[in-house]
């Protein structure tokens, strides 16, 4: 309580490294890139979908995404003078098996069917989750509670590289969420299977969301100026 | 005064408006056709108009002496009954676009139905809607439609009591042997001479019955003893239902079918000689219903209603029915042979069959006999007219001529049943459409009149010319026949829309009442109220609409409705992580959000064990039982947390009883003495789930103790506690408001609960702690926002929430408990079933409101919305008649509850109002 209290009394710390409109763009790019890619890659080369082996697939996903968006958001990390780039890389990949212990049960409350042919599916879909939504907040923040709290509780994400966090995580789990809801539906298809529209719409969410977040960006340092006026 | 009136009696009339509104919405929704308890006797003919000796020859009259209403064109029938057998099974591949995997499997039939076209036929059979096996067996043996208690006992299968085929069969002397689907003797329990039944049940099963059915089948037809024979195999539907149409195994499955066929028809042929066994031998091979590509049936699809009949006699029919009554269509083969499909109904089956077996009709039938499937009998009776001294007549119109006789005895039975059925049910046909009706009969009556004079007077003359005039006959009865099949299907089978407006229009008007009586109630101590405008709509609310305007939604899918259970736990799960979101917001409370989100994560859990019980095709079973056998038989400690697990969530009951009870309550009343009670029915539960486990010495000590008393015990303490309460609530006097709401919700809660526990078996106290925890979790979550708003205005907070959580989380106890619809079954019992249906669902989270101290509107309006969304998914009430008479039960039990929650707590409410104004002035 104590701890708290103290960090209540500061008050939140300006973005550490702004981040201009252009490289927020290259940066979700690249993050966009890293998702898509392996799709393509799988159905083109190894003529894997999602559907057909949505376990294999989901492993790809997860470890590129993982991969790009920790090489990348660990530039953006805080505190750069304390904080070495491995070093926010390892704090980017530590917080990938912390963050399975949470999704588990909320991805069984996410109308997953109970099973034990679905425990590699899902293992692979919390990864491919967390890598969206927390990887690069550990990468930038650290273990900081405060920030985690803003971000994710508050959602009131302050400055260019906090929007680029938030929204896309939040964007990924409305699209997660939303996926959910074709699954009980009697078409029987083969995309009706547990972790696949709810992957097709986390993809789609993060991917709608990073432009959001985008728009953001571009519309963030004006309505700083003009509060600062 | 008047406030304080009206205040207590808001409840009533909200029930009293429900109940109104379910009547109103059933008498539109659920098919109104009513059973009639008549029977077709062989006497009933001489009041027909259509007498026998007038239009026979008189060497007719010895030979009809025997029969009944027709006569009899077969001496015994095989009917093989095929489960979901869709038309293009039987039907050649060239009527369709391209040949698949399963057409041309039974290849025996198309063989017979091109190569001797007169005696062997292919029909394609309408079935009505809802095409399950139970509803088709009962449409194809009484000829009629569905009723209203089709719809209620969709799922269990009691016994026909109108008037059927098999009931005819039976009452004139026949024998009937039964084989395979024991569906059959759940319909018909006293009726077959023989049978052989096989479980239904196990979908997955594709063998067992068929095996069965194939092993009694052949040596039957080698014996006399029956008159009629019913196979009816399963096989196909379940194959139909595990791997869909197009898979090897429904191949296999027809390919087998093709064999045992085969057999069936070299045996019966063996035998047609003169003399033989099966010398006026009738096969029917048919299907109930068809199946979609995925092995799905019950709606109203082309591919679900579309079904076959084969049928076959032995003995070639001397004549080719006219034209005018032929409805075939004919494509020739890819091998260049010739196949005929003919049209039928399915409804025609009942009565076309009684008329070749010359029985009476079934008395409810509306079917009309079928001209080309009564002409394959014509073979063996022209046998006996050849003897009968007008062989210089043309045959065809001799034959004709008793069909329009068999069509007068049709039209006059069906006449019959509408004048019946007007005159005894509430709910008839509208007099334009009776006088319609009669109107038509009297029309071909008449003119049937005149044919028969025709037909005397032409006796010795040709019969050449009277073959226009008999058409004219056949028309005019076929012309009745089928108008009022007509009006009976629109009448019975669709839905009456003014009346389920009216309905829908009471329950909306109910909606308004309870809004109306939530403004009144709150006025005087100016609670907040979310609806009034006057207040920002904060994101609480927002959420909370949004989550019961998706669940009202959700209710528009059929799809949703089976899987109701875990969409519920989605949502509330959903509302889980908003609940921690806040928490995390807040820096508190965070523990309650947590374990709150764990509740709902083993509740979901149980949800799937309670729904694999039951459903042996799911795939949770299939999966897990590898390492559930690892652990679960056998293994001690194991073993030892089934038997204890629920005797130490009751001890915590209990504790949590006594806790709250200590810290409630100052003195000694009568609510403190039924809490006492409740713990002395705890801990008989308990003794009697000991002395039901496995535990060796525990069972050994209690065996002394008469296990039976132990329940009567705890049903009677919890029916004293009650009578002790309401005493309790006429007489106390109450001191402090909130404690004592707080007490008396305990204790009725308390009262209700052992009861409840003991009816859900050793889960119920599981479930309750769950409930309770929930609950408490729910309450603190709830209190997040507004502690100082709550201090000040008494328990009055509205937090919609909050209430759609609960709402929620009921309905997940609901299904944890392991119900599912398919087990929608009327037991006897129905006060102990309703008590341990809803128990969880409803009685204890409804009495338990009160802690929450919130008004019910959530509760009573996601019923509403469910009420009135049914309405638009009219086509598939196969599977939504039962879920709205569920629904029905529950909204009025909920009002109920309501009401009586009502009255024990209202009272205090009253003075706690005045309290408040007391203290604000």
């Amino acid at each position: 309580m104590k701890e708290e209290k103290k960090q209540k009394k500061k008050e939140p710390k300006p973005a550490t490294r702004s981040v201009s409109p252009p490289l927020a763009f290259l940066v979700h790019l690249v993050c966009g890139f890293g998702l898509v890619a392996p799709l393509s890659v799988t159905h083109n080369l190894f003529s894997l979908t999602l559907i057909s082996d949505s376990s294999s697939t989901l492993r790809l996903i997860w470890v590129v995404e993982t991969v790009v968006m920790i090489l990348v958001y660990s530039s953006f990390r805080q505190n750069p003078e304390q904080c070495s780039y491995p070093r926010a890389v390892g704090r980017g990949i530590l917080a990938l098996p912390v963050v399975i212990a949470g999704c588990r049960p909320t991805s069984i409350m996410m109308y997953e069917v109970i099973g034990m042919q679905y425990l590699a599916k899902t293992i692979n879909w919390s990864l491919f989750m967390s890598s969206l939504m927390f990887v690069p907040a550990a990468s930038v923040f650290g273990s900081s509670w405060t920030d985690w709290q803003r971000m994710f509780a508050h959602t009131k994400p302050n400055g260019a590289l906090e929007y680029m966090i938030c929204i896309p995580a939040h964007g990924a789990v409305i699209g997660g969420w939303l996926g959910a809801w074709p699954m009980p539906l009697d078409w029987e298809r083969p995309w009706q299977e547990w972790p696949i529209c709810v992957t097709y719409g986390a993809i789609m969410g993060y991917l709608v969301s990073t432009i959001a977040s985008l728009g953001f960006v571009v519309a963030h340092p004006r309505r700083h100026r003009l509060k600062g006026d | 005064m008047e406030g304080r009136w009206w205040r207590r009696w808001y409840p009533w009339v909200i029930l009293v408006v429900h109940v109104l509104a379910i009547l109103i919405f059933t008498r539109g929704f659920l098919l109104t056709r009513t059973d009639l308890p008549f029977y077709s006797h062989c006497s009933d003919i001489s009041q027909s108009p259509c007498s026998f000796s007038e239009n026979c020859r008189d060497a007719n009259d010895t030979a009809s002496a025997a029969s009944c209403w027709t006569k009899p064109a077969a001496d015994r029938l095989v009917i093989i009954v095929l489960d979901a057998l869709r038309i293009d099974f039987v039907a050649p591949s060239s009527f369709y676009q391209e040949k698949k995997p399963w057409m041309d499997r039974l290849t025996v039939l198309q063989n017979l139905a091109s190569t001797r076209r007169s005696s062997a036929k292919i029909f394609k059979a309408i079935a009505d809607p809802p095409t399950t096996s139970l509803q088709r067996l009962k449409g194809l043996t009484t000829g009629g439609l569905p009723t209203f208690i089709d719809v209620g006992n969709s799922f269990g299968a009691p016994a026909i009591v109108e008037d059927n085929l098999i009931h005819q069969l039976v009452q004139n002397g026949k024998r009937v042997v039964m084989m395979g689907d024991d569906t059959w003797t759940q319909l018909f329990p006293n009726h077959f001479n023989k049978s052989y039944p096989y479980p239904s049940f196990n979908v997955k099963d594709l063998h067992t019955v068929d095996n069965g059915c194939i092993e009694h089948l052949l040596p039957s037809l080698y014996e006399e003893d029956w008159d009629v024979l019913i196979a009816h195999f399963l096989g196909v539907d379940h194959a139909g239902h595990i791997f869909g149409v197009d898979s090897v195994p429904m191949v296999e499955k027809l390919d087998q079918y093709n064999r045992v066929l085969q057999h069936v028809i070299e045996v019966l042929e063996s035998q047609s000689g003169p003399g033989g066994l099966h010398e006026n031998t009738l096969l029917l091979v048919m299907g109930d219903h068809g199946q979609t590509l995925n092995g799905d049936h019950g709606g109203g699809g082309a591919e679900e209603v579309e079904t076959s009949i084969f049928a076959m006699s032995f003995k070639e029919p001397p004549l080719s029915i006219p034209s005018g009554l032929d409805t075939s269509f004919c494509k020739v083969d890819s091998d260049g042979k010739e196949i005929c499909i003919s049209n039928m109904e399915q409804l025609d089956f009942a009565v076309t069959v009684s008329a070749l077996l010359g029985i009476p009709f079934p008395f409810g039938s509306i079917g009309r006999v079928n001209a080309e499937l009564y002409a394959l009998g014509a073979g063996t009776w022209n046998l006996e007219g050849t003897g009968m001294g007008n062989r210089d007549a043309p045959k065809l119109e001799h034959w004709l001529l008793n069909y329009a006789k068999v069509l007068c005895i049709n039209s006059w039975q069906v006449k019959r049943y509408i004048d019946v059925y007007s005159a005894s049910s509430v709910i008839g046909f509208s007099f334009e459409d009776l006088l319609h009706v009669s109107d038509k009969y009297f029309q071909a009556e008449e003119s049937w009149k005149h044919t028969t004079k025709n037909s005397l007077l032409h006796r010795e003359g040709s019969y050449h010319s009277m073959l226009p005039s008999v058409t004219r006959q056949i028309d005019a009865f076929v012309n009745f026949l089928s108008y009022v099949s007509e009006l009976a299907r629109s009448k019975w089978t669709e839905f009456n829309l003014k009346m389920m407006g009216i309905g829908i229009g009471t329950m909306l008007l109910s909606i308004f009442i309870i809004l109306f009586a939530i403004r009144r109630v709150n006025r005087p101590h100016g609670t907040f109220l979310p609806f009034g405008g006057d207040s920002g709509i904060s994101f609480e609310v927002m959420s909370a609409f949004l989550v019961v305007a998706i669940r009202a939604c959700s209710f528009l899918s059929n799809s949703y409705i089976l899987e109701e259970g875990k969409v519920a736990s989605f949502l509330l799960a959903t509302t889980g992580i908003i609940n921690l979101r806040h928490a995390v917001m807040k820096r508190k409370m965070l523990f309650e959000a947590t374990s709150f989100l764990l509740l709902i994560f083993i509740l979901r859990l149980t949800i799937e064990v309670g729904m694999s019980k039951q459903a042996a095709t799911s795939l949770f079973m299939n999966a897990s039982s590898s390492w559930m056998t690892g652990i679960a038989p056998g293994h001690p400690v194991w073993r030892l947390m089934t038997e204890i697990g629920p005797i130490l969530a009751l001890f915590l009951l209990g504790y949590l009883l006594y806790r709250t009870t200590i810290a409630c309550s100052s003195s000694w009343g009568i609510w403190e003495f039924s809490t006492m009670g409740t713990f002395s029915s705890f801990l008989l539960i308990a003794v009697h789930w000991g002395s039901e486990s496995n535990l060796q010495q525990l069972a050994i000590l209690l065996q002394g103790i008469g296990k039976g008393y132990i329940p009567i015990i705890v049903y009677a303490t919890g029916l004293g506690q009650l009578l002790l309460m309401t005493f309790g609530q006429l007489f106390s006097e109450a001191i402090d408001y909130k404690r004592s709401l707080v007490m008396k919700t305990v204790a009725v809660l308390g009262a209700c609960s052992s009861t409840i526990i003991i009816l859900s078996g050793k889960q119920g106290s599981l479930i309750a702690l769950a409930l309770i925890i929930g609950g408490y979790c729910i309450i603190r979550l709830g209190n997040i926002e507004d502690d100082v708003v709550d201090r000040a205005n008494g328990i009055l907070t509205f937090n919609p929430l909050a209430v759609t959580q609960w709402n929620l989380l009921a309905v997940c106890l609901f299904f944890a408990t392991g119900h599912w619809f398919d087990e929608f079954v009327l037991v006897r019992q129905a006060l102990l079933l309703t008590i341990d249906t809803f128990g969880f669902s409803l009685i204890l989270p409804v009495l338990g409101l009160p802690l929450l101290a919130l008004s019910q509107y959530f509760i009573g309006r996601t019923d509403n919305g469910k009420d009135s969304f049914l309405k638009q998914m009219s086509q598939v009430w196969g599977l939504f008649a039962p879920k709205f008479v569920f629904d029905a039960v529950g909204l009025v039990l909920t009002d109920v509850c309501i009401c009586l929650a009502s009255l024990f707590y209202s009272g205090r409410l009253v003075d706690a109002t005045q309290q408040n104004q007391m203290t604000g002035k």
